[in-house]
């Protein structure tokens, strides 16, 4: 077996290895969702794409208003092909970032950047809340690698050593392993925020039930905040797509600065899920993106998607006004948008490609790894490479 | 009381019991053989492990304390690689490929339980 590196969502281990054979994959240490996403590669048809890209670059050119659009499954060096590709098209660049990751990304909570890496996490993390976010169902490796079950330099029991806790509108998979399960009303999530913060600050606030959790329970929960020396808040899409991400993220950046005013340590970190998410964040200007309204309102008549199924993911008035664009897709093959483009070219992944960087969900850069594999698609830098040469072919 | 012990580990069945083969105590090995049919087709050690939950997260892998010692780079959530561990994801899921490690299995029978008290999914149970 070769060591590789997954692409399959924003942890990008690394400390994996596959095998490919004909058409037959084995892999170890890889995720359910890690392996299924490899074989999927690997089952991929080996195509021409030089008509289509004739055809591809056509529908491009001839655009009154071209939106280039996906890219969080996509390397660092493809987002910027991206970038330049966009430059010589007057085409808008957005991301599926800005279905709320680019938005938490922008908020005050993140001013300073993230303050640590995971790794830091897994050796100094005493207190761990997953707040609106379920690892067991996103980022299956999350807990065994970085947060809850492994040892680290302050934490030589593993699990053990930690306090574990899960703040959900409903009853997760890994509340299995919380010692504090918190179920509140969706929504709720500042006005628990706002008690926690008065509780933490000696206002003795909770007496019964509190947005139906014991009040008990809320006293044990703030106590384990007040004996952590390291806690850390990893908050996911359950904050940030509630419609209400503003509010929520204040609540959590004012309960860390309490936290850290008692001499404790205290970080937010995001679950993003989409493998390349921050590497785009990272790339992209910090201008306000309003490309979604746009889309909406049907400004645009063309658009090229890259790497990324949108149409299944976007809220449903844009995704009916991209439905109605002229679309291009160029990226791994299956999918709504796939199948509803005028050209679709399909290309190989990075896990298999071994080619490129992509940014972790705590900015941290990782490599991908050259191993044997087939490697007969272009892979999705080709191809834009190759679009910005017959672009230049037909303005000289 | 003893027999009894023995039955629950499953080191003897009811057919061990002499006087419960005859026929006046048909009906009490009926029973008997009815309650001790989970544990006959569970492992050796009661683990019983349901690929389909899996989501191969790895938590057994690092919390297993034989794992931990057999290839300790796990105890820090890295991925098993060897095949000396217990547990390994293999094309995704959790794999036992060492059962024999176990500190459940005979003679030792530790009540040991952590692999399926960490198992968010429940594809981990132990009878």
């Amino acid at each position: 077996m070769d060591d590789v590196v997954c692409s399959g969502c924003s942890l990008l281990c690394d400390d994996v290895s596959a095998e490919v054979s004909g058409k037959s994959v084995s892999s170890l240490g890889l995720c359910k969702l890690g392996h299924t996403h490899l074989e999927k590669v690997v089952m991929l048809k080996s195509e021409s794409i030089e008509k289509k890209l004739e055809k591809a670059v056509d529908i491009l050119l001839n655009a009154k208003n071209l939106l280039i659009y996906g890219w969080t499954h996509t390397t660092d060096e493809e987002v910027q092909e991206g970038l330049k590709l966009a430059e010589m098209t007057n085409g808008h660049f957005s991301s599926s970032t800005n279905l709320g990751p680019w938005q938490a990304m922008l908020h005050s909570i993140h001013s300073e950047g993230l303050a640590i890496d995971l790794e830091y996490v897994r050796n100094n993390g005493e207190f761990i809340i997953y707040w609106g976010s379920d690892p067991s169902e996103s980022l299956h490796r999350h807990s065994s690698r970085f947060a809850v079950l492994p040892r680290g330099q302050k934490i030589p029991e593993g699990v053990e050593s930690r306090t574990i806790g899960v703040v959900d509108v409903r009853k997760t998979e890994t509340m299995k392993m919380a010692n504090h399960r918190l179920i509140i009303p969706a929504g709720a999530d500042a006005e628990l925020l706002d008690v926690i913060l008065s509780e933490l600050e000696g206002k003795s606030v909770v007496k019964d039930k509190v947005l139906g959790i014991p009040g008990s329970e809320l006293i044990g929960f703030v106590n384990g905040l007040r004996k952590s020396d390291c806690t850390v808040i990893f908050y996911g899409s359950g904050v940030i797509n509630s419609g209400k991400y503003d509010s929520n993220l204040s609540g959590i950046s004012k309960l860390i600065k309490a936290i850290r005013k008692t001499g404790k340590e205290a970080y937010a970190l995001p679950m993003f899920v989409e493998p390349n998410t921050m590497g785009v964040i990272k790339a992209i200007s910090q201008e306000e993106d309003d490309a979604l309204q746009r889309m909406a309102s049907g400004e645009f008549d063309v658009a090229l998607i890259v790497s990324d199924d949108v149409l299944a993911n976007l809220p449903n008035i844009a995704a009916k006004a991209l439905a109605r664009m002229q679309t291009v897709y160029v990226g791994l093959s299956g999918g709504f948008t796939d199948t509803k483009a005028k050209v679709s070219i399909h290309t190989n992944d990075p896990i298999t490609a071994g080619l490129g960087t992509m940014t972790r969900v705590d900015m941290k850069e990782i490599s991908f790894k050259k191993w044997k594999t087939r490697k007969e698609h272009s892979t999705i830098r080709d191809v834009l490479l190759k679009m910005q040469d017959i672009i230049r072919g037909k303005k000289a | 009381m003893a027999f009894a012990t023995k039955l629950a580990l499953g080191d003897v069945s009811p057919d061990d019991c002499p006087p419960l083969l005859e026929p006046e105590f048909k009906k009490n090995l009926d029973k008997i053989r009815e309650m001790v049919a989970p544990l006959l087709s569970a492992e050796a050690t009661g683990i019983k492990l349901d690929e389909d939950k899996c989501t191969g997260c790895n938590n057994c892998v690092v919390v297993c304390p034989v794992d931990v010692a057999a290839e300790p780079p796990t105890s820090e959530g890295r991925a098993a690689m060897s095949t000396d561990t217990v547990f390994r994801i293999e094309n995704g899921v959790s794999k036992i490929i060492n059962l024999e490690k176990c500190r459940r299995f005979p003679p030792d029978r530790l009540n040991c339980r952590v692999c399926e008290q960490y198992c968010c999914t429940d594809a981990i149970e132990i009878w």
